[in-house]
């Protein structure tokens, strides 16, 4: 199919075989030196031993995330590799250490030797992805090896790898045709020229592929190639605009006009090309083009979209501006309302600037800046932005402003934009209004659950559940981004103040986003939806998050933040079902995915997992303090959260089980009288008349719960009053009532199998004393038996470290630097070693523990309590004891 | 920084024909030998923006002077 003529250039190959011995390969030499050709000759050479993964760099790549999924999807694609996993999806959310990570163990994973090949990186424009580029380069698995190829040095700070004599260097001298490759090239080509016409074209060209290239497809039918060749070297014209302009020359009208008109695409297809040019048939003149030439190339196997070598495009470019000045803008207009129709919008963003219409531009923006960062093209949305002319005032573009400010946590900022924003859309036409206003009332509701302000925003936001109204395609396909999004923002802050609404929402949300293919949406919605779930049925709530952890997991953000309402909802649920070890590892998880953005009650659902699973191991006072971190995360929110009476009533109880009664007392004289006649609150009262010997008092305090007419929170509080009647009533001597008060909450524990209740009261021998033919939940009763005599408070000390003796003293070492936030280059900085130790540590941790990352090695090494022994690097981050870990201050 | 404009002079490799030349706008080009000198007055990111197209067209750029007469000898350019 490839029928470009490439000589193969044998000594560059075997150069470049040579360098495959090392990690990295750098080739760095100026535009048209043939650098893709040779890696084009490299990786297609039959025999090739090593599997490869080819990228090349699109063209002023500004965005990270972008560039790293094209990365990973090329490792994906040569490791054959794409039927276990979804197809890569971008998130708003960019987390890059975790994609270095995953890139590593992609390629450690990739049995036999593995080269990645990066062309073009002098196309990347983000400084963050050259540094996390650098990290991966540095620490490569062993089978890897990386081949980049620039037009000029960058930074990339590969000066260790140097040192250790692990870098190749392949620069514009070594690029050069010898007289010998250039006689070779045109006799591959079937063009007759004598020696001494051979030996000019060479000199005059100084082997630089792109002339000689050019040369060649200009000689290929020259009828007097020693004349061209003459004329040529007496020019005193640069070789590439000569060359070109020879080669333009040479060829049809319509191939002239359809290079020229072209140019201004970054890629081009048949269709796009007919746009352009006015004329039919353009897909067969640039099939043609790409086999006579290299400086037309087919981006994808079935040959539809091109481009052109990046310096013949832009002499293209120039000229066009200046033989059709007047045409361009026109150009560029045409290519946008083709890239709007194609669903492509930051393509018609850009060329609608390009254009100079800047106010279409910014209404493009606009409509699209919601759907760009749900693909990941968050940092594209911001050049693009950067691209308006400064001072200009575009009011559509407040809007985008103000999302920006919002994910960047510029709260007050974020708040000015929306009211630019909001008054612009007074005063624009009904149809566009409506849109304006979902996308403003989406954002503020947002903002409103960032600061915490929830009271009143549902009701005001209330109309977004239902749909926006569109007349074209284009209007219903982003209405349903701005419509998915919206019932996902409503949902959230619905479920986080515990309305019934938020589950029809957020399942309106799931679904909506599935129908329209956004996999981002739809986990964000269901792992809403598991923990709006979470107050009404454990079993809706686990499914719910197990489906949320699933999708998510399918798409590598097991470890983003978004999924930490899911794994913690699920690590509560399990907790309740008395799967403690369970709950434990989903509430570490959670701890790592938490972010600065996950929202306040979803940290607070986590004090609170924390304390139940302290509670019913017995560590009250480890309890007490996760409560009351919870109860002040609580009352830091403006409005009472759905578990506010539960976290008080457990701190209140906690306090009371460590003897403390007056201070207990004192927390409940501190309640009004509705938090203080709720459910929980009396169950906390029943605790403290039970810790002060007081059984009768204890009945009087739940009076009102077992008569019905106290407000609870569900009936898990009712499991637990109770068994507090059970323990007074065996105080008072009234067996039979105890029996029967522990066989009403073993009834009402039956249809999700509670434990929780049961460990917290520490009601064992409540339990034990319960006559087996006096139940009918025999096998509940013994079930939660199990757990209790397993979990129940050890009167010495935990179990016992397993033997970590497999871990060597250095591995322990760098082991505790794995749960901070520091890169292995910082590692090595802290523990004075290099980053290839630090890295070959990690490989044999990892290796030890049978993890294949950084997250679950921490997980795994906080099961083996490995993290615990010694004084801790950064003792304020971490754990004391082997198990516990302080999650983030608030 | 200096946030003044300066006259460079650019020496390139070859003659540019009116193709090349007009991607640089600001610039007045005389033919010098077998050598282009491109003269103008640059601000700094305007040269660096220079610099870019002189490597994305694949010129040879043989030269790259400030003229200061302002300035005393071995000031050199204007970063600071």
């Amino acid at each position: 199919m490839d029928t470009r003529r490439l000589i193969a250039r044998d000594d560059l190959l075997a150069t470049l075989d040579r360098a495959s011995a090392r990690k990295v390969t750098v080739i760095s030499a100026p535009a048209g030196s043939g650098k893709t050709s040779l890696l084009h000759a490299w990786a297609g050479r039959p025999g090739q031993p090593r599997r490869l993964a080819v990228l090349q760099v699109q063209r002023d790549q500004d965005d990270a995330q972008q560039f790293w999924l094209a990365l990973l999807s090329a490792v994906r694609h040569a490791s054959a590799r794409t039927g276990h996993a979804e197809p890569l999806a971008a998130t708003p959310d960019f987390n890059a250490p975790a994609m270095v990570d995953r890139m590593q163990s992609e390629l450690a994973d990739a049995c036999g030797g593995f080269t990645l090949v990066i062309d073009d990186l002098h196309e990347l424009n983000s400084p963050e992805a050259l540094a996390q580029l650098t990290g991966l380069l540095t620490n490569l698995p062993p089978n890897a090896h990386a081949v980049v190829a620039t037009r000029r040095d960058l930074p990339l700070r590969l000066h260790q790898l140097r040192l250790a004599g692990e870098l190749a260097e392949i620069r514009a001298a070594d690029l050069r045709f010898s007289g010998h490759e250039t006689r070779e090239l045109l006799d591959i080509s079937g063009i007759r020229l004598s020696e001494a016409g051979a030996a000019l074209l060479h000199q005059r060209t100084e082997g630089w592929a792109a002339g000689l290239r050019l040369a060649v497809i200009s000689l290929a039918d020259h009828p007097d190639p020693e004349q061209f060749i003459a004329e040529f070297s007496g020019s005193e014209r640069t070789v590439a605009e000569y060359l070109v302009a020879e080669m333009l020359e040479r060829q049809p009208g319509e191939v002239q006009q359809l290079l020229l008109r072209t140019s201004l695409l970054d890629r081009v297809n048949g269709e796009l090309a007919d746009l352009l040019t006015g004329h039919v048939g353009s897909e067969r003149i640039l099939l043609s083009l790409e086999d006579a030439s290299a400086f037309v190339v087919s981006l994808d196997p079935e040959r539809t979209w091109f481009r052109y070598h990046h310096l013949f495009a832009d002499l293209l470019r120039l000229e066009l501006r200046r033989v059709l000045p007047e045409e361009v803008p026109a150009l560029h207009r045409r290519a946008a309302g083709w890239f709007v129709q194609h669903g492509q919008a930051a393509d018609a963003i850009q060329h609608t600037q390009a254009a100079g219409d800047w106010p279409d531009a910014a209404r493009l923006l606009a409509d699209h800046s919601f759907g760009l960062t749900m693909d990941g093209q968050g940092q594209t949305v911001g050049a693009l932005l950067q691209a308006f002319p400064p001072g200009a005032d575009y009011p559509e573009l407040a809007l985008v402003r103000a999302a920006r400010s919002l994910a960047r946590g510029r709260l007050d900022e974020a708040a000015a934009h929306l009211a630019v924003a909001e008054a612009y859309a007074e005063t624009t036409p009904p149809d566009r209004r409506r849109r304006l206003e979902v996308a403003i009332a989406s954002l503020m509701l947002r903002l409103a659950a960032r600061r915490g302000h929830l009271a009143g925003v549902t009701e005001q936001a209330r109309f977004l559940a239902s749909p926006v109204t569109g007349q074209s395609d284009e209007d219903i396909a982003l209405g349903n981004d701005l419509r998915a999004v919206a019932l996902m923002n409503l949902g959230t802050v619905e479920a986080s103040v515990g309305l019934p609404d938020a589950e029809r929402h957020l399942e309106e949300g799931t679904l909506l986003a599935r129908e329209i293919g956004r996999p981002y949406l739809e986990v964000r919605c269901l792992a809403q939806l598991g923990f709006a779930w979470r107050i009404r049925s454990f079993a809706t709530a686990r499914r719910r998050c197990q489906e949320a952890i699933a999708l998510a997991e399918r798409h590598g953000w097991a470890a983003e933040w978004f999924i930490a309402p899911a794994l913690i909802t699920l690590a509560g649920t399990m907790a309740w079902t008395g799967e403690f070890d369970k709950a434990e590892r989903w509430r570490q998880r959670t701890v790592q995915a938490l972010q600065a953005d996950t929202g306040t009650d979803v940290r607070l659902l986590v004090h609170i997992v924390s304390g139940m699973l302290q509670a019913v191991r017995g560590r009250r006072h480890e309890a007490l303090q996760e409560f009351s971190t919870a109860e002040y995360l609580g009352s830091k929110l403006a409005d009472s959260h759905a578990l506010a009476s539960q976290v008080t009533g457990w701190m209140v109880a906690t306090q009371a089980r460590l003897g403390r009664s007056g201070e207990a007392r004192a927390l409940l004289a501190a309640l009004d009288d509705e938090r203080a006649s709720s459910g929980e609150i009396r169950n906390a009262d029943a605790v403290i008349c039970l810790a002060e010997g007081d059984p009768a008092g204890a009945l009087g305090a739940v009076r009102d719960v077992l008569g019905g007419t106290a407000p609870v929170i569900g009936y898990v509080t009712l499991v637990e009053t109770h068994l507090l009647a059970g323990f007074a009533h065996r105080q008072l001597g009234n067996l039979r009532a105890a029996n029967q008060a522990a066989e009403r909450a073993l009834a009402l524990a039956e249809s999700d199998r509670l434990v929780l209740p049961f460990a917290m009261t520490g009601s064992r021998e409540l339990l034990e004393a319960l006559p087996r033919h006096e139940t009918a939940h025999a096998a509940l009763l013994a079930d939660i038996l199990d757990v209790l005599h397993s979990s129940s408070p050890p009167t010495g000390e935990q179990p016992a470290p397993p033997d970590a003796a497999e871990l060597s003293a250095s591995e322990l070492r760098v082991l505790r630097y794995l749960p901070t936030n520091l890169s292995r280059r910082e590692i090595a900085g802290e523990l004075c070693v290099s980053r290839n130790t630090v890295g070959s540590h990690i490989s044999s941790i990892y290796a030890k523990l049978q993890v294949r990352d950084r997250s679950s090695a921490v997980q795994r090494a906080r099961e083996l309590r490995l993290l615990g022994g010694g004084p801790h690097p950064l003792a304020r981050r971490s754990p004391h004891r082997g198990d516990a870990v302080s999650p983030a201050d608030p | 920084m200096d946030p003044a404009s300066a006259r460079y002079t650019i020496r390139i490799k070859g003659h540019l024909g009116a193709t090349v030349l007009s991607a640089f706008p600001a610039l007045v080009s005389r033919q010098h030998g077998a050598h282009t000198v491109l003269t103008g007055l640059l601000d700094r990111s305007a040269l660096y923006g220079v610099l870019a197209e002189i490597e994305a067209l694949g010129l040879d750029l043989l030269e790259l002077r400030q003229l200061a007469p302002q300035r005393t000898p071995g000031s050199g350019d204007s970063g600071m």
